[in-house]
């Protein structure tokens, strides 16, 4: 072939070669020796020029593995040698593999085809920009008559294999690597999206047509289904890409009034996107009928095909669908501009041909459940997702209309119902199409409920019946579920949190469904409850409540969803829906919502009673109490200005509908009335004494408990301050100092208690009562603390469990509180910090060997700085820096140095992590300490005797470095916390790198020697940055003629001894070798010219001199005239001038880009 | 305000007790714990219910701190636990006996004689070499149920 590079070839060597890779490609198959074979494999790929050999292979071994890598070799060498090959050779490569892949397009080793398929589509796509318009239609005019069929099926198959890994190349979360910046991916996506796309699903388009008809009326399998299908993938495909380069802006008022939408938000999540082509793609796709012969074509075949179950699954049926459900996304210019007429139409001809795949829903869940197939259940399910999001709820329902007497919520409906009701029936069994449509189908009704505000019509009367009727089913069918399962074991694994959210979600889009029918969804659950606390209470003793208790327990769950939203972090209202229904409802007694509300926490009020609660208030059943008064007192307890705030906006927003203020206005300040809130709030704390002193052990409650619901009602203003006036809650918090009751708490629920009680002070007016609040409550434990560390005995009664045990609880307490730090409480926590500084000393001296506890130490301090540094004045933090100098010193000292052995392998492991969790408190101690520099530079009060925060760091620095090993670097977050914290030094005080001592400083530089070689770009980033800084302070004095970093000198490897030589050329010597020799990553590249730039400009003559010594190695002259060409280009384009401002580091990064990916081409060739 | 309840306990000679009930609910990954009389560290706690509306119960994977050995226990989480006393001591090493015991020296200044060098390989190694180059070696001896071992080395002379 004409232009094939390469040379003339040498048979023997030929032979040779394909033998090796033969030879190689069996081995691997066979898992002899892997890594060698590998070896010979890659050996290929990097090597100069081997494209005769792959030909060779391709076109003459009988192995398929060893075509399939000579095909590799091919792409991966000409992309990285595409700057010496001739434009001849170029297209010879491309034409070539098309021609293979059209020659042998019958051959049985589909993934040989595909991979010399995506070759020529890397290669083409690699010259896009260089190639004419010529060449490209040269090349396409080809593949256009294959598409189109004229050279029979197999070719034609072949064809859209090819278009389909070339539309795959081009869209850019596909495309694979060619060492190229994200402009040319970009460039070449465009162009692609502009000029050929429309063309491509053209071909394709007809390559259906001319096929179609042949494969109605054959009654065998025969090529052309291959083909067409492949056609149909090729357009759903394209339907996929993601236009962005011709939207055109749309008038979108007249869409909205006929109920048209766009919800791009929820397809996501099924990895779906809407389709917006734009309106050049009207005629192909719309005005020409298209979808309709799409639709017509599906609905025959399928009617031929009616009597094999299994048709649903074949390749022609799928891609078929995903076409549909792709036709369905469709939206924005496409359509005409006709008020949405032409959107509603093509919608309700998709639904009106999808409805077969899913109707009678009942009989098509039973075919599926014998056996059949479920794919055109679940695709129809995507449809519906897809209309439901670009329309509106009612538009939604009046889809169907035309052609049933009911609407889409109906169908929606039934679909759903069946869809829960095989989940809960086959919930051990491994199929998963009753999970998947599940959760589609709740997105679908999430997208249709879920945005009010959007959408001012609500759901119809009849859609409100069929929710309604849909919740039953499921209550129903869940407390069916619930009974069953109540004796089994629950396991509380990793999945156990996994699962729980899961479920949340699950919950929260039921409920969704409830509130669209509150007015008989709600008084149906309160009926169900009703039911099941008559039945607890007429038991006598004999039967099991087991069952019941778990009904109970999921009604709690479900109830709470339908009363409250989730709301993570926000300030929770009470849920619209619920607020702007209930229009007729007078008095607040005969409010359903409530009603329930009290006939639940009176219920749950039972469980004081200790008789009570040892019959049924199970631990399970006290943690769906428990989380249920947490999101009802955050949600109904309303602050007064809010509920006010609530009602007057309700009077705007519904002028004239009296009865439905009059209901918001209720629902907004019922919970006050008659002291009731005073009262709940009073339950709360009471109810969480019990579960904290009564519940023992019994963890997951405890923790909802401190974590749900008191950390819920101490974080809002408004029902802390009832709070800490009620008596129950200073029974709480004497319990807590002084009693033992609470001690039994495991550590973490201490933390978390003593941070929500110290919290509440801040919701004390008075502030000397909240000083005394807080040293009331903390001020025991800091004392004892203090006292036993200062015990003459304690050296041998400290390694005993119980006293290790109480340390650890003291310690988890303070933690907790040094949390809580607020303005208005800092002083008397810094004051409590300050008692227990000396002993913790003492203790860190004490329990050197109890690694649990000199862990508690270290993060009690990371917690008490971070919650302090920014108030403390000179004095103080003089104090703090000194003890936490002292802290680092004296770990620093028992652990330099110290080998620790065990028999056990996972021991030892766990003494790696507990070191390796102990450094990176120290990191984050020192991060904490950087932070109040920060501040105080901004305040600028820095008083006499304010010690040197800079040099606290680096003193600190020095002493935690020697204790991170290379094997803890390995941790990620660990060596990111690290080289985070040093560049930040190195950044902000280069001026200090001056005084270090010469090991202080060749630690530091040798950290950034490791870290710029570092797998994580993050740290590569951020040693780039410390680099940087160092130079351009470097650059900069010397330029202001004072010395810089002169003075520290560095040893490195020099070419042929070790030299001492400034940071400046060591770091230069260094960069040079990575940027040309190294992997580097182009995204880097930007931070690589910044460090670099200040290193040309401290060290010319060096770098004069190692740009001559790489180009005197060159051996090619080709390569060392274009790498000479690289570096004059590198300096000299672009006017650089010798300044560090902006513009010309602007300028210095665009040139080393353009260095870059010209050298990489050939200087990585091993 | 009274704290006198937080005080601790034990007494310097109270050391007769091994162990010390804990609840389980409260023990922790890496805390100790006894399992069939062997004192261990915990790689491993989980919890579940017995049937779904019964009380928690622990289970722990835990490691025998002396012989490496893998050890599970299931306790309800509101029953109490042993946790052994595990003692770290360090002790300069002075000697290595010919019969595989060590010479070490305590903080009173008394030896200590009766301890076999250590079965593992690399602290082994490290232990002989350092010695033999003449380094003042601490070496870090766990005792817990009246079993002792020595479990780590650490290099203090800077020479």
């Amino acid at each position: 072939m004409q232009g094939f590079p390469g040379g003339t070839p040498d048979p023997q060597q030929l032979q040779a070669t394909m033998v090796a890779i033969e030879q190689a490609c069996s081995l691997i198959q066979l898992h002899m020796n892997p890594s060698e074979a590998e070896k010979v494999i890659s050996s290929l790929h990097l090597s100069l020029m081997p494209y005769q050999s792959c030909r060779f292979i391709l076109e003459t071994s009988q192995m398929p593995n060893a075509r399939f890598q000579a095909a590799g070799a091919i792409g991966d060498a000409a992309v990285r040698e595409w700057g010496i090959l001739t434009d001849e050779n170029k297209r010879s490569l491309i034409i070539y593999s098309l021609n293979y892949v059209m020659e042998h397009a019958s051959s049985p080793e589909g993934y040989v085809q595909s991979k010399v398929s995506a070759v020529a589509a890397r290669l083409l796509k690699r010259g896009w920009v260089e190639f004419s318009d010529q060449e490209k239609a040269a090349i396409f005019s080809e593949v256009e008559q294959s598409v189109r069929g004229i050279h029979g099926p197999n070719r034609q198959y072949a064809a859209i294999n090819f278009l389909e890994t070339l539309v795959s190349e081009f869209s850019p979360s596909t495309a694979s690597a060619m060492g190229l910046p994200k402009e040319f991916h970009e460039q070449c996506e465009c162009s692609l999206e502009v000029h050929f796309l429309k063309d491509f699903y053209c071909w394709a388009q007809s390559a259906v047509f001319n096929t179609a008809d042949k494969i109605l009326n054959s009654n065998v399998t025969i090529p052309e289904e291959r083909a067409c299908s492949a056609a149909l993938r090729l357009m759903f495909q394209i339907l996929s890409w993601n236009f962005k380069h011709m939207v055109e802006h749309e008038s979108s008022d007249a869409k909205i009034n006929s109920g048209l939408r766009m919800d791009t938000i929820n397809l996501k999540k099924f990895e779906r996107s809407l389709v917006k082509p734009g309106s050049m793609w009207r005629e192909i796709l719309i005005s020409s009928g298209h979808t309709t012969w799409v639709l017509n074509f599906y609905t025959t075949l399928r009617q031929k095909y009616s009597y094999d179950t299994l048709w649903g699954d074949s390749p022609i049926a799928v891609s078929c669908r995903q076409l549909i459900v792709q036709l369905c996304s469709l939206a924005g210019s496409v359509f005409p501009n006709d008020n949405g007429d032409a959107q509603i139409k093509h919608l309700m001809m998709i639904l009106s041909a999808v409805i077969l795949w899913i109707e009678p829903s009942d009989a098509i869940a039973a075919s599926i459940r014998n056996g059949g197939s479920e794919s055109e259940f679940i695709d129809g399910c995507h449809a519906l997702l897809s209309m439901a999001s670009l329309t509106t709820c009612s538009l939604f329902d009046n889809l169907l209309k035309s052609i049933r007497h009911y609407g889409t919520i109906n169908l929606l409906s039934a679909l759903t119902s069946e869809a829960v009701k095989s989940v809960l029936v086959n919930q051990s069994e491994e199929e998963t199409w009753g999970v998947d449509s599940l959760d589609i189908l709740l997105e679908t009704w999430n997208v249709i409920l879920g945005d009010v505000d959007a959408d001012k019509s609500p759901i119809s009367v009849d859609g409100a019946l069929a929710a309604s009727n849909l919740f039953k089913i499921i209550v129903e069918s869940h407390l069916k579920a619930a009974a069953d399962s109540a004796f089994e074991d629950t396991d509380d694994t990793e999945y156990f949190h996994v699962s729980v959210s899961k479920r949340d979600e699950q919950l929260a889009l039921y409920a969704l469904i409830a509130r669209a029918a509150a007015d008989t969804t709600i008084p149906f659950l309160a009926q169900l409850f009703s039911e099941r606390f008559a039945r607890l209470n007429q038991r006598n003793g004999e039967s099991d409540p087991t069952q019941t208790l778990e009904e109970l327990y999921w009604l709690l769950l479900v109830t709470s969803h339908v009363l409250t939203d989730s709301g993570e972090g926000e300030t929770l209202l009470i849920p619209e829906a619920l607020q702007a229904g209930f229009s007729n409802v007078i008095e607040a007694a005969q409010h359903p919502v409530v009603t329930i509300s009290w006939s639940i926490i009176n219920f749950s009020r039972q469980c004081l009673d200790p008789g009570i609660r040892a019959k049924y208030f199970s631990p399970r059943l006290m943690e769906a109490v428990i989380w249920f008064l947490a999101r009802w007192v955050a949600t109904y307890l309303v602050p007064l200005d809010v509920s006010r705030g609530q009602v007057n906006r309700g009077e705007i927003d519904c002028t004239g509908t009296n009865g439905s203020q009059h209901s918001r206005k209720l629902l907004n300040s019922f919970a006050w009335e008659n002291n009731q809130g005073e009262l709940v709030l009073d339950f709360v704390v009471l109810i969480s004494m019990l579960s904290l002193t009564t519940y023992q052990g019994e963890i997951e409650l405890q923790t909802l408990t401190c974590q749900k619901l008191l950390a819920t009602v101490v974080r809002r203003k408004h029902t802390c301050t009832y709070l800490v006036q009620l008596d129950s809650w200073r029974d709480l918090t004497r319990a807590f100092a002084s009693g033992r009751s609470l001690l039994s708490l495991s550590g973490r629920l201490q933390r978390s208690l003593a941070e929500t009680l110290a919290c509440a002070a801040s919701c004390i007016k008075d502030p000397e009562v909240s000083a005394q609040y807080l040293r009331d409550l903390m001020g025991p434990v800091a004392g004892c603390l203090v006292e036993n560390a200062n015990r003459s005995d304690i050296k041998s009664v400290a390694q005993q469990a119980d006293v290790t045990y109480m340390v650890c609880c003291l310690l988890e307490r303070l933690r907790g509180a040094a949390r809580a730090a607020q303005p208005r409480t800092q002083k008397i926590l810094f004051e409590m910090g300050r008692t227990v500084m000396n002993p913790l000393l003492t203790l860190l001296e004490v329990y050197k060997n109890q690694s649990t506890v000199v862990y508690m130490i270290l993060k009690f301090v990371v917690d008490f700085v971070d919650g302090q540094a920014v108030f403390l004045d000179a004095k103080e933090t003089s104090d703090l820096v000194s003890f936490c100098l002292r802290l680092l010193q004296i770990y620093s000292s028992h652990n330099i140095g110290k080998v620790m052995l065990s028999l056990s392998s996972s021991l030892r492991n766990e003494s790696q992590a507990e070191k390796y969790k102990d450094l990176r408190a120290l990191l984050r101690l020192l991060t904490n300490i950087c932070s109040k520099d920060l501040v105080g530079f901004l305040s600028d009060c820095d008083g006499e005797g304010s010690p040197d925060i800079a040099e606290v760091i680096y003193v600190g620095l020095d002493i935690v470095t020697p204790l991170i090993s290379l094997d803890l670097l390995k941790y990620p977050k660990l060596s990111r916390d690290y080289f985070l914290l040093m560049s930040h030094l190195l950044e902000v005080y280069p001026e200090k790198v001056a005084h270090l001592n010469r090991e202080a400083f060749a630690r530091i530089i040798g950290s950034l020697d490791f870290g710029l070689r570092n797998q994580d770009s993050d740290v590569v980033e951020r040693c780039l940055a410390a680099v940087n800084a160092l130079a351009s302070y470097h650059f900069k004095e010397r330029f202001g003629g004072r010395g810089g970093l002169n003075l520290q000198l560095m040893e490195s490897e020099g070419s042929n001894s070790k030299v001492q030589e400034s940071i400046s050329s060591h770091f230069l010597r260094l960069l040079l070798q990575i940027l040309l020799f190294e992997d580097f990553r182009l995204e880097l590249a930007g931070h690589a010219a910044d460090a670099l730039l200040p290193l040309l400009f401290c060290e010319q003559e060096l770098y004069q001199r190692l740009v001559h010594e790489l180009l005197e190695k060159q051996q090619n002259p080709i390569v060392k005239s274009r790498l000479a060409t690289a570096f004059h280009n590198l300096t000299s384009s672009n006017n650089l001038s010798s300044s560090l401002d902006r513009p010309n580091r602007q300028r210095f990064r665009k040139n080393i880009l353009s260095f870059l990916v010209d050298v990489s081409s050939f200087m990585q060739i091993k | 305000m009274s704290d006198e309840e937080h005080h601790f306990e034990s007494k310097a000679d109270a050391g007769a007790s091994k162990t010390y009930p804990q609840q389980a609910g409260t023990i922790r990954k890496n805390g100790h714990i006894v399992i069939k009389g062997r004192p261990c560290k915990v790689v491993e706690v989980s919890t579940s219910k017995t049937g779904k509306h019964g009380h928690a119960k622990c289970h722990f994977v835990a490691i025998d701190i002396f012989t490496g050995k893998k050890l599970e226990d299931i306790v309800p989480s509101s029953h109490n636990c042993d946790v052994p006393h595990v003692n770290r001591t360090d002790y300069q090493l002075i000697d290595i006996s010919e019969d595989g015991f060590v010479s070490l020296l305590t903080e009173n200044g008394d030896t200590k004689d009766d301890l076999r060098l250590p079965t593992d390989e690399t602290l082994l190694k490290q232990l002989k070499d350092g010695f033999s180059e003449g380094k003042d070696l601490i070496l870090s001896v766990m005792s817990a149920m009246g079993e002792e071992q020595i479990c780590g080395l650490k290099d203090i002379g800077k020479n």
